[in-house]
């Protein structure tokens, strides 16, 4: 089979799985929908306002659609680190982003965002602004121009215990009132957002993906080290930052839209390596399908299981993730250990 | 030609508790079929000149001409396709296989392409088939020996198609079986497939026994350009090396053979 | 009784044809369609004052901590304060949901309007926001006389517990929110003033906002002849007295003034506010209520 039918019938296959599990999400919920009923609100057979419309179209799509995007862009960012630093165990939250959007949400709820004014609109402007902040000063602590993958590393893990600090500090200042609030919000939950905004989701991750997409070739090349990457005619410096803009700007918009969520970005390329190989050019795009597979099938478990109240998705990852993670080291990474 | 280097100099950029390196007055070429060795103590700038060579590094001084052209005004794809350096194996927890190595060699004469194509397919075959690791294509590189490793890495070079081979000390860890081999490899590539060859390497008896001509490096100047009989010769390799050596010859190859004299317990 | 009609007159502007259009307390504009009859609680407070209203027909939906009256336990639960379920709520068909701007989150506000929920917001910093709070609900729910009665009948008790406590003296209190970290009752805070009717003067009265974080030093450096510690129905296991012998250079600790107090009482604005005072006067001033 040629590499690209081989990638073809991946990225069918994989997209066919995601299609079977966000249609029976849309069967799961709170709501206690009948599946007739959700057939009935997806046909449009009921009326715009009923609740069976209400629930599928408007709760429940969008979220599923918010799960899929925000899993394949942590995914995606999590394949992209990995190949930039040669680390296996590099995850979005290494470089520090998440941590920054993080802080950002959290002096927005604490400043006390009115209710009426900006709203929820206002807390994603500043996780942006947060993830931005965290990723000019990953740039520039690692030194600006040169990104040696070691200071890059060092300086995304300092960074992100800079602001995982801060957070901690602006905590300890908010009201009593306003911390079950941030503090839900730092769990990783995800929710029903408004088209405008999924859309502008859809839309920073795909730019994210752009980023990172084209490159899925030099990033193999770059396994062999940056001096011999180089030497087949790499153009190392570029590519490091073109791929590091990439993965910050899909960790930023999931933290901005979706929230603070872990371990996808670590679960789902070594799931996939485990199953076709190490070629980037396959895993990029089966980790965007794949990382939506992975966190849709998790957040339906989490507004299901204690339903009608909901686990954060990110309880979900890290109770696989953490478990996942000792394997991976015990098996496959011993040399590291 | 296919590479020649005019006075070349470079000066690795200061920094605080590091040795100021330079590299100075380099001129030498390499013609077309040739085998030329760089030899020399450690730190005498032989790694240096491989960057300088491939455009990893820009020299401060003076200019490399790759097929007549200055090595500055291409971009690294066209140096890619002309020189092709062969570094000491992979680094570790290399996930590929060795087919997926030797393609990654395909990379310069395509960089837009998503995927190889047929033709890179079959060229990437070839290579593997000249250094004899086609049967193991299919392996991931972590699997196999060390030499079966650097055949591997070598069928990668090969498959950049380039008209200069570069070679990085391809025989340091290897057994004595896969030094030999390694010699027969690179021969017969030089003979028979006609590929130019700069091999750096800190055996002096394998550079002296396959090298057509030798460079002798120290303290990152020139010492000696020329036929391995003209730069191995005692006085020359003692004042560089700093310890007494004794050069003889090979009786099968007539080549210079160089033995270290050991010294007895006292020193001298 | 006046100002309370007064209020709900003021709340009330008839729209011909488009419905009911009132303010919420932090001044927003909510569209109802008519007279709200099925109305989802997303604060126990209001779930308290509904009910005492005897409203609790017009009530489809309440959140898990809606534990008062018993009664209120049989009403449909929607989850939690800061993440209540979307889908069940929908579900309800509400016409208009309740929520606080203490407890519930900017995002669950924003999302039930996007879906075409009428959501109205309370809170209350003093005790005459209470008094609002109740003649708002009553205005809503129709029950505007009940209202009334309620209001007074609190109003009376708040004056009876004013008369008994003030010919003594204003003892220190420290009321502890919480321990570890602790947490005390600030300037903006309803337990001030409380403590204040209850004549007592809380020493972190003059601290900023609502319930800040406070050093137990500071605490002890202002000598407080009265510790109350709150009590919480989601905590488990009693109050840890034991970690406040030690500082036996606190007055409140030599006297042995050292009680627990029902935080359910104190921190939800409903009609038990006044439980809760009478609670904190028997507390400071024990001598008045013998």
């Amino acid at each position: 089979m040629s590499p690209g039918a081989r990638l073809v019938a991946v990225l069918g296959v994989l997209a066919l799985v995601l299609l079977l599990v966000g249609a029976a999400a849309l069967f799961v919920g709170s709501a206690a929908l009948s599946p007739g009923a959700v057939l009935a609100a997806l046909t449009g057979r009921t009326g715009a306002r009923s609740i069976e419309s209400v629930v599928t179209l408007s709760i429940r799509l969008p979220r599923i659609a918010v799960a899929a995007l925000a899993g394949g862009a942590l995914a995606v960012a999590g394949v992209a680190f990995q190949a930039l630093t040669r680390n296996p165990l590099a995850e979005p939250s290494v470089l520090g982003v998440s941590g920054g959007a993080a802080f950002g949400v959290v002096i927005g709820q604490s400043v006390g965002l009115g209710f009426g004014v900006l709203g929820a609109a206002g807390l994603t402007a500043f996780a942006f602004a947060g993830a931005v902040v965290a990723a000019g000063a990953v740039y520039l602590v690692a030194g600006a121009g040169r990104l040696s993958v070691q200071t890059l590393l060092l300086a995304g893990v300092i960074v992100g215990l800079f602001f995982a600090s801060a957070i901690t500090v602006v905590i300890s200042f908010v009201d009593v009132n306003r911390l079950g609030g941030v503090i839900h919000w730092l769990l990783g939950n995800l929710a029903t957002i408004p088209p405008a905004s999924l859309g502008l989701f859809a839309l920073t991750a795909a730019a994210g993906l752009a980023l990172v997409l084209p490159h899925a070739r030099e990033l193999n090349l770059l396994a062999l080290g940056e001096e011999a990457a180089q030497q087949l005619g790499v153009d190392a410096e570029r590519l490091k930052l073109q791929i590091f803009a990439g993965a910050a700007l899909l960790t930023a918009s999931v933290v901005a839209f979706a929230g603070p969520i872990g371990f996808v970005g670590l679960i789902v390329p070594h799931a996939l390596r485990l199953l076709l190989g190490p070629d980037n050019r396959l895993l990029v795009p089966a980790a965007f399908v794949g990382g939506g597979i992975f966190l849709l099938a998790a957040d339906t478990v989490a507004r299901s299981i204690v339903a009608p109240a909901e686990l954060s998705v990110g309880v979900i990852t890290s109770f696989c993730g953490a478990p996942f993670f000792v394997w991976l080291l015990r098996t496959r990474y011993r040399a590291l250990l | 030609m296919i590479v020649e280097a005019r006075g070349v100099g470079f000066v690795y950029p200061p920094a605080r508790r590091v040795r100021p390196f330079r590299l100075a007055d380099l001129t030498f070429g390499v013609a077309a079929g040739e085998l030329l060795g760089v030899i020399g103590p450690n730190s005498a700038g032989k790694t240096t000149l491989i960057r300088l060579l491939s455009r990893v590094l820009e020299p401060s001084a003076g200019e490399i001409l790759l097929e007549g052209r200055p090595l500055a005004r291409l971009d690294r794809a066209e140096v890619a396709r002309c020189v092709a350096v062969v570094p000491q194996g992979v680094p570790p927890q290399f996930p590929f296989t060795v087919e997926e190595l030797v393609l990654m060699g395909r990379f310069p004469h395509a960089p837009g392409r998503y995927f190889e194509s047929g033709a890179d397919r079959a060229t990437a075959r070839a290579a593997m088939a000249a250094t004899g690791v086609l049967e193991l294509a299919t392996l991931p590189l972590d699997t196999l020996s060390g030499g079966e490793r650097q055949r591997a890495v070598i069928a990668r070079a090969l498959a950049q198609e380039p008209r200069l081979l570069v070679l990085d000390e391809p025989t340091a860890h290897l057994d004595l079986r896969y030094q030999a081999e390694t010699a027969a490899l690179l021969r017969r590539l030089n003979r028979e497939r006609h590929v130019s060859i700069l091999l750096v390497s800190h055996d002096l008896n394998l550079a002296a026994e396959v090298c057509d001509r030798l460079l002798l490096l120290a303290g990152g100047r020139p010492v000696r350009l020329g036929a391995p009989e003209e730069v191995l010769e005692a006085e020359v390799l003692e004042a560089v090396y700093g310890c007494e050596v004794h050069v003889d010859k090979n009786a099968a190859s007539r080549r210079p053979v160089v033995q270290v004299v050991w010294p007895d317990a006292g020193g001298r | 009784m006046i100002r309370t009609l007064a209020v709900a007159g003021l709340l009330l502007v008839a729209s011909p044809g488009h419905g009911l259009g009132v303010r919420d307390m932090i001044g927003r504009d909510v569209a109802l369609a008519g007279p709200p009859a099925r109305i989802v609680s997303l604060v126990p407070s209001v779930t308290e004052i509904v009910f005492a209203l005897g409203a609790e027909d017009r009530l489809v939906g309440v959140t898990d901590f809606c534990d008062y009256p018993p009664a209120a336990r049989r009403k449909p639960r929607v989850g939690g304060m800061l993440a209540p379920s979307l889908e069940v709520i929908t579900s309800l068909r509400p016409d208009l949901v309740v929520a606080t701007t203490e407890g519930s989150r900017e995002e669950t506000v924003a999302q039930l309007q996007r879906l075409g929920i009428p959501v109205y917001l309370v809170a209350a910093h003093r005790l005459a926001d209470v008094w609002d709070v109740i003649a708002r609900l009553g205005a809503l729910t129709g029950r505007e006389a009940a209202a009334g009665h309620l209001v007074a009948g609190l109003r009376a008790r708040v004056r009876a517990v004013e008369q008994a406590v003030a010919a003594g003296s204003r003892p220190r209190v420290l009321y502890v929110l919480w321990p570890e970290p602790l947490i005390v009752p600030g300037r903006e805070s309803l337990v001030t003033e409380l403590i204040g009717i209850a004549g007592g003067r809380s020493i972190s009265a003059s601290e900023g906002t609502d319930y800040p974080r406070f050093a137990l030093e500071a605490a002890v450096a202002r000598a407080p002849e009265v510790i109350l510690l709150a009590n919480h129905s989601a905590s488990t296991g009693g109050i840890d007295r034991e970690r406040w012998r030690g500082l036996t250079s606190v007055p409140a600790i030599r006297d042995g003034r050292l009680h627990a107090v029902n935080g359910d009482l104190l921190h939800r604005y409903g009609p038990r506010i006044v439980d809760g005072l009478e609670q904190l006067a028997r507390a400071i001033h024990p001598e008045a209520f013998r």
